[in-house]
């Protein structure tokens, strides 16, 4: 009974396969309602490896781009060019002792990571990583991702005041005006794709943009000249939001130490900077989605056309097509905060209210009129 | 103007505490004891009114020393019952220099502060005033400013001696 | 809220007791240092703030005070050189220049034409790379992590220089009383100019990337401004002075060595802060100073390897000096300011009285009056912009 209340009330998801599987192959000893609680366990455990092989990767990006942007080379040790590092450092990490410092709220300090974490996890549930795999197909798609990645906010400040620390408060309260001030243009700038695509959900969205060798991208010009601009906005607001330079305040390193995670160490540590690898290679993929195509590329169409729509290698191309443009904004963002210096807080404050959100409000004004009127008798934005 | 210049210019204008000067010269061949003096000249001020001479120094036109470059003290030997209170003071303007020096008694280490006239001497007599013992009257801030508040002595004073621990760290 | 359990924990100096009894309770006192990031060394400021505006600041010195003065009272003469590296260790050849300048005045000797040369070289290369470790850093603590790296780049190149020269790569005891150690080997003087010609490019890739960048400027115009009237009160010297539009430096005003000839060669300006970028005497201004004479100091050292002179790199003095009976003050254009020694000789071989003026010493005062009012950010931003080397502050 709860198994089919369960079963009927999520619609047809990649978990939903899991457990279909799983009823499948059950021994007959194992009662019903541990079918799905598994198909549940397995999908969070692919969204946990997932992030974790992300964040590894990004560490070791992070590091090699630094070093190579400093004349110098990076890790070029452990490994061939240093590929084994990050894995250095979490066994180091995990070997750290656990500690919580005197006077630290201790259920807040303990849980603060790993709601944000969480909410970062929670988030890429909704990611599809190929037009046939994922964990939750939900109409409501950005609109979710948005939601959840803003919650680590609450983690973030929990971590500030928890510590007991004066410069883990400045970094929190800066975290926490930031976010804020940044939410507003995120949004708005991304109701520019939305409205020419008609949809919130993230695959839809990739395929509107399918065809002509990547032309029909809707950074281009011509399906909507608003859309640059919306992208542009889009990509500062993720810089704040992510906390990465030149609005990387709440971590300001010469600053406040280590600003809000100026008290944790070892694997708490570790955790919100996996959560800061993961929401940066999340952002980009949105960003992928709604103004690069998401799947779409020659590559893709390539093996579509040869093993046929929804084959395993059009999913493999497509989700190598995916991870490779989220990369691309990743090597950006870590391009930016290796060159530019950082902007002071009433300064970010400034430019997000006083600038970006206005922007923001007249690319969605203008991208509304020019879908309107102009769309009906542009020939290449019919069918 | 060469330090001629200037003694002449503070005697016109009748400097408060000017007492003399005093110029380098070689050895007196007649005296085998005498070494002479090398160096800089300088004049000696009377250590009572040394802001006011220093507030002179600085409005006159014609010497404009605007710039207290260094405020610091001399213990000249154990023997003597003096210690020195050196200033040294800078013309942009004019661009010359003038080293201004006030006799202390050991026994009564006390002289009014020139920190209303120079900000800049509030930390170079905090300075003084722990490695020698001197007391200036009027200082806004008489803290220690690079020894412990704590420390015992004036490190400078030719008649110093170190302490043999501090706070349980032994210091032979 | 969080401050109270914070300020019982903090030391009990009575020092800071006395600061606390008259804190208002909705301010907060954050301490920075004596271990932080950016504060250029070991010394503590505490700031009360008033959440992120700044209303109070007290800097707390001595943890590298090394009782420079009381050991130049108690060695001998030249046994003294190298602690005099030691304070502003980042120029040690004009530190040991200072020193060796008083001394010299003291003996009243005559220093040799192609000592004089070469001294002015070394010290004129320190100047650049001082420079840069001051700029560099500065654009750590503002957030620009490539440039630093970039400027220590040159900075090794410098101090490889120093190294073929006289062994050591930040503490030289070089340049001695009566000229400097050994003479230069040979190559060194065209690797020199080697030197200038790429740094000459470099120099403009430094300007481009962090000097003009706009989010520097926007963090450091307008902020911490010095009026002139305010330096001149509190006795600043260098950068700190010219940034603030004042026209002093002692290398054209009161020249020493060889200025004379090289001011009268036209081949150097004194940069000036002129409040291009915002108001005169910020800390955009006193960064642009430090930028500037960095070229100029490459000018300076063409002029040397152009006009260098052969000759013998020593006075003829004896290995024990006995310094005649007297005191003297010599001040020189350390990169940070004036350097000034005083010494004071009975005709021993020992000194009465060696005191060091150090210019971080004076500089740093002025942040009691320039902190407040500032951002908690800004305060980073003013501390760096003043230079400062804890060593030379506390000696």
């Amino acid at each position: 009974m709860l198994t089919s209340m369960l079963a009927a009330s999520v619609p047809q998801t990649g978990t939903n396969a899991i457990n279909d599987f799983l009823a499948g192959v059950k021994p007959d000893y194992v009662p019903g309602w541990a079918v799905p609680l598994t198909a549940i366990g397995i999908a969070v455990g692919l969204t946990v490896a997932i992030i974790s092989v992300v964040a590894m990767f990004s560490v070791w990006l992070e590091r090699k781009v630094a070093g190579h942007i400093q004349c110098r080379y990076g890790p070029m040790r452990a490994g061939w060019h240093g590929w084994l590092q990050p894995i250095a450092d979490g066994v180091k990490l995990l070997l750290k002792e656990d500690l919580v410092p005197l006077g630290a709220d201790r259920v807040l300090y303990v849980l603060a990571p790993a709601l944000v974490l969480a909410s970062v996890l929670a988030a890429m549930s909704v990611y599809p990583l190929a037009p046939g795999f994922f964990f939750a197909d939900i109409d409501l798609g950005i609109f979710f991702v948005l939601a959840m990645t803003s919650t680590t906010t609450i983690g973030v400040v929990m971590a500030g005041w928890s510590s007991n620390s004066k410069w883990s408060l400045y970094g929190a309260m800066r975290e926490a005006a930031q976010v804020v001030a940044y939410e507003i243009p995120l949004g708005i700038s991304l109701l520019v794709p939305i409205m020419v695509a008609g949809s919130f959900n993230l695959l839809e969205v990739s395929r509107a943009q399918t065809g002509f060798f990547g032309l029909n991208w809707y950074i281009w010009p011509w399906i909507n000249p608003f859309m640059l601009p919306a992208f542009v906005l889009f990509f500062i607001a993720i810089l704040a939001e992510t906390k990465r330079a030149p609005f990387d305040l709440p971590e300001a390193e010469s600053e406040l130490v280590a600003g809000f995670m100026t008290e944790y160490s070892g694997i708490r540590w570790s955790f919100f900077f996996m959560e800061e690898y993961a929401a940066m290679f999340l952002y980009s993929v949105v960003g992928a989605f709604f103004f690069f195509g998401g799947f779409e590329s020659p590559l893709t169409w390539g093996a579509a056309k040869l093993a046929g729509d929804g084959s395993v290698l059009h999913q493999v191309a497509a989700g190598t097509t995916l991870v490779v443009k989220g990369f691309a904004g990743v090597f950006l963002m870590m391009w930016l905060r290796w060159t530019l210096p950082r902007v002071r807080i009433d300064q970010v404050m400034t430019l997000g209210y006083k600038y970006l959100t206005p922007l923001a409000l007249v690319c969605v004004l203008g991208a509304g009129l020019w879908e309107v009127f102009l769309t009906p008798i542009l020939p290449w934005r019919h069918g | 103007m060469d330090f001629r210049g200037i003694l002449d210019r503070l005697q016109v204008v009748g400097a408060p505490g000017l007492l003399g000067h005093d110029l380098p010269r070689p050895p007196d061949p007649k005296d085998k004891k005498d070494k002479g003096r090398g160096g800089d000249p300088f004049v000696w001020v009377e250590p009572e009114k040394l802001p006011a001479f220093l507030e002179c120094c600085r409005d006159d036109a014609r010497l404009s020393l605007e710039l207290l470059v260094d405020l610091s003290a001399v213990d000249p030997s154990k023997d003597d019952p003096n210690l020195w209170v050196v200033t040294h003071l800078l013309s942009l303007a004019l661009r010359h220099r003038l080293e201004v020096k006030c006799a202390l008694p050991k026994a009564a280490a006390t002289m009014p502060s020139s920190a209303s006239v120079h900000r800049g001497a509030q930390w170079h007599e905090r300075e003084c005033a722990e490695m020698f013992g001197i007391t200036f009257r009027g200082h806004p801030d008489p803290r220690h400013i690079l020894l412990p508040e704590d420390w015992i002595g004036f490190p400078l004073r030719k008649d110093y001696v170190f302490p043999d621990e501090y706070h349980g760290i032994s210091c032979k | 809220m969080v401050e109270t359990k914070d300020a019982q924990r903090t030391t009990a100096d009575p020092g800071k007791r006395e600061f606390m009894l008259d804190v208002r309770t909705q301010d907060m006192e954050v301490n920075m240092g004596p271990q932080h990031p950016a504060t250029h060394g070991v010394m503590r400021i505490l700031v009360r703030a008033d959440g992120e505006v700044c209303t109070g600041a007290q800097p707390h010195l001595g943890y590298l005070h090394r009782c420079a003065e009381k050991i130049g009272e108690n060695v001998e003469w030249l046994q003294y050189l190298p602690y005099t590296d030691r304070y502003d260790y980042l120029a040690a050849m004009n530190n040991n220049l200072g020193y060796s300048m008083a001394v010299e005045k003291l003996m009243g000797i005559e220093i040799p034409r192609r000592a004089m040369m070469i001294r002015t070289i070394c010290a004129e290369l320190n100047r650049i790379g001082s420079h840069l470790i001051a700029f560099g850093t500065y654009g750590l603590d503002i957030g620009a992590f490539t440039p630093f790296l970039y400027m220590f780049r040159e900075r090794e190149w410098m101090m490889a220089l120093f190294e073929k020269i006289c062994g050591a790569r930040l503490t030289y005891s070089y340049i001695r009383i009566g000229g400097v150690f050994n003479d230069a080997p040979p190559g060194w003087l065209s690797e020199v100019e080697r030197f200038c010609d790429v740094f000459e490019e470099k120099w403009h890739e430094y300007v481009d990337l962090l000097m003009v960048n706009h989010i520097f400027v926007q963090r450091t115009a307008n902020i911490g401004v010095i009026p002139r009237a305010m330096a001149l009160d509190f006795g600043l010297t260098g950068p700190m002075l010219r940034g603030s539009g004042v026209d002093w430096d002692l290398r054209r005003d009161m020249p020493y060595e060889l200025y004379v000839e090289i001011w009268k060669s036209g081949c150097f300006q004194i940069p000036l802060g002129k409040g291009e970028r915002g108001t005169l005497g910020d800390c955009w201004d006193r960064s642009y100073v430090r930028v500037m004479e960095m070229m100029e100091s490459i000018q300076i050292v063409r002029w040397c390897l152009g006009s260098i002179a052969s000759g013998p790199v020593i006075a003829d003095i004896p290995k024990t000096i006995r310094v005649p009976n007297g005191e003297a003050y010599a001040g020189i254009e350390n990169p940070r300011g004036e350097l000034g020694h005083y010494v004071v000789s009975d005709g021993g071989k020992v000194a009465i009285r060696c005191r060091v003026r150090g210019p971080s010493f004076t500089n740093l005062a002025v942040l009691e009056e320039i902190l407040p009012g500032a951002l908690i950010a800004d305060t980073i931003a003013i501390i760096g912009s003043t230079d400062i080397v804890v060593g030379e502050t506390d000696r």
